[in-house]
């Protein structure tokens, strides 16, 4: 067995005239979480569907913990646990009675259900909506409920499709909790999402998408520190400041700072410590924006 | 396909829809309303009845049974034909089938859920159908007959609405297209009849032209109305003593038999006189073809559902959301 939950080589899916993807590449690991970032109609929910053995791609190979899903699609489809973005539940049953359900439909013995399903409401904090209908949950605890149903057969491999949209911060903290707990156990995360600054957070590795095709498949750790990304000072003296950054071309005011860059971490060290010998009072150096929107702005530059 | 598989898929499916609408409600007011007028129905009969030959339970029978089965075939498109596109519109059909359930599970589960319900239906009505078996009027024979075809039949009409769902983006488009199919069958098969006779006229060679009924009369052998008339066993029939002669003759009350006489006629053609003697020894029963077509139909509606439930889908049609 190799250490890959997804594999995807050259996929292509076509919609009428529509090419929703052209030949993607892309790879997610066991015990880590994989970010799938890329603008609307990049095809990340194309993708996740031909994943999730819905969709059928026009050409390419998708192994799904090793299992390809042309020739094996039930071996694949028993690996990989898939939460849509628009999630629709069967409103008129309880909590338990909805993974009762999907537990009986992914052929868990029974005297193993109670038991597995117990587990999972603890696991995404529902146990106290033991009982209660599903159509009387908030958004999120819906969203949740909707994880603990993609993990009902314990599968190695989960893709969510935009999982944090609506949710309040609250729950986006739980649900980042939730993945970072599942990756440590070995699953093979995928999450598409908009909100870069979350998946900062969250992702190991960030795979950029743009009109059907991988851009860029990073490790979360290189993409900070290679990435170039405009910087902000403070300083408790904004004239000196603004003095001491007069030479630059890259300057622009703020009130009482100034944002600098795109720097690289090596420039902006740099920068910071030619400031401090040039006595400015710096209180502070930071990004003005994460690694990954950086990368992100860059990519979806040219669309402008 | 398992009996798990279906069973699990159906029970959901039940489950669902009586927490949904105001089923016993509507149960307890279809009981009362066709127990009711049929009741009525035989109290008017009886005020009418001079004749000494037949009792007034068979016209009972046989027009509570016609009206029941006409009822219920125009109720079950509702059952069906939302249950597949309904499911995508909300967005909870592609849980389904990340599961281990196959197409032929979530199918024949749906199938049975919509059929079940339609059979309780049905069930509701026996008081009014078995009061004139009580009485004699009518053998258990034939009650278990008309009741086991009319449960056939509102089978079909089930498959035919979840086929319709399966096929149809829009569930309202699949409830439309699903009453235009059964009332195809019902008031489009004589009709079609009808304007097919005339284009079956030959000369006779006595210088006018004849219908040839018998070239055109499967076309009404679809039609349920026919296929239940028909499939129903005869009466006993009673020897009448004329002074022309001795003949035999049916009860003239009996919906069923009157309308498997007329199909049965059509297919024999017409032969010019016909001793009444002979009437009933005709070209042979009409339901057999109209049920197999009726079954066929139905078998077919079921097999394109679950071709349409095949993931990984490679060819999506249009206004279908896969997940």
């Amino acid at each position: 067995m190799d250490g890959l939950g997804v594999e995807a080589h050259g996929v292509a899916r076509r919609f009428g005239m529509v090419q929703a993807l052209g030949g993607l590449d892309l790879t997610v690991p066991y015990g880590q979480v994989t970010a799938l970032v890329g603008p609307n109609g990049a095809g990340k929910t194309t993708l996740l569907l031909i994943l999730a053995t819905l969709l059928g791609p026009d050409h390419g190979v998708v192994r799904i913990a090793g299992h390809d899903v042309r020739t094996h699609p039930r071996l694949a489809r028993d690996a990989v646990g898939y939460m849509p973005d628009t999630l629709g539940v069967y409103d008129q049953l309880t909590v338990d009675e909805y993974l009762a359900f999907f537990a009986e439909a992914h052929g868990l013995p029974k005297d193993e259900r109670p038991r597995r399903i117990r587990a999972l409401l603890s696991l995404v904090h529902l146990d106290e909506q033991l009982g209660q209908p599903v159509h009387a949950l908030s958004r999120g605890q819906k969203q949740r409920l909707g994880v603990a149903r993609a993990l009902v057969h314990r599968p190695r491999v989960l893709l969510l499709d935009e999982p944090a949209s609506g949710l309040d911060p609250r729950s986006r903290v739980e649900l980042r909790d939730l993945l970072r707990s599942l990756a440590a156990e070995g699953v093979a995360v995928l999450v598409s999402s908009h909100i870069l600054s979350e998946l900062e957070e969250i992702a190991d590795r960030v795979v950029l998408v743009d009109r059907g095709r991988t851009v860029g498949e990073h490790a979360m750790a290189d993409l900070a520190a290679a990435t170039r990304s405009r910087w902000r000072v403070r300083s408790l003296d904004p004239g000196r400041l603004m003095a001491a950054l007069a030479g630059r071309a890259d300057v622009q005011p703020l009130p009482g700072a100034a944002e600098v860059g795109p720097l690289t971490e090596a420039e902006a060290a740099a920068l910071l410590a030619e400031l401090v010998a040039a006595g400015v009072p710096v209180t502070g150096l930071a990004p003005a924006s994460g690694a990954l929107e950086s990368v992100y702005l860059a990519m979806t530059d040219d669309r402008r | 396909m398992t009996p798990q598989g279906i069973g699990l898929v159906a029970r959901q499916e039940i489950r669902t829809r009586l927490r949904t609408g105001r089923w016993k409600a509507l149960l307890v007011v279809w009981a009362v309303l066709v127990n009711g007028l049929a009741m009525m129905f035989r109290l008017a009969l009886e005020m009418d009845d001079q004749s000494d030959f037949g009792h007034s339970g068979v016209p009972m029978f046989g027009g509570v049974l016609l009206a029941v089965l006409i009822l219920t075939l125009l109720v079950t498109p509702a059952l069906g034909a939302q249950a597949i596109n309904g499911e995508r519109e909300r967005g909870t059909l592609a849980a389904l089938q990340l599961t281990r359930l196959q197409p032929g599970d979530i199918v024949l589960g749906k199938l049975l859920a919509g059929w079940g319900t339609g059979l309780i239906v049905l069930l509701l009505t026996l008081p009014s159908l078995l009061l004139p078996v009580a009485e004699g009027a009518i053998g258990i024979g034939r009650a278990i007959v008309v009741l086991l075809v009319t449960g056939l039949l509102i089978g079909v009409s089930c498959a035919l609405a979840l086929g319709w769902s399966a096929l149809l983006a829009r569930s309202i488009t699949a409830v439309l297209m699903s009453y235009l199919t059964v009332f195809g069958l019902l008031v489009g098969t004589p009709l079609l009849f009808t304007i097919a006779l005339p284009f079956t006229a030959a000369p006779t060679g006595s210088g006018y032209d004849r219908d040839h009924p018998e070239r055109v009369w499967w076309m009404l052998a679809p039609n349920p109305v026919v296929v239940l008339a028909d499939a129903a066993p005869r009466l006993t029939r009673r020897t009448v003593q004329t002074p022309h002669g001795t003949f035999t003759e049916s009860p003239p009350n009996d919906p069923l038999g009157g309308i498997s006489r007329e199909v049965r006629d059509i297919r024999e053609g017409d032969k010019g006189y016909i001793d009444r003697n002979d009437r009933d020894e005709d070209a042979g029963p009409v339901w057999p073809y109209g049920l197999a077509f009726d079954l066929a139909l139905a078998g077919g509606a079921l097999w394109l559902s679950a071709r349409r439930l095949r993931t990984p889908m490679y060819h999506v049609p249009r206004g279908v959301r896969v997940a």
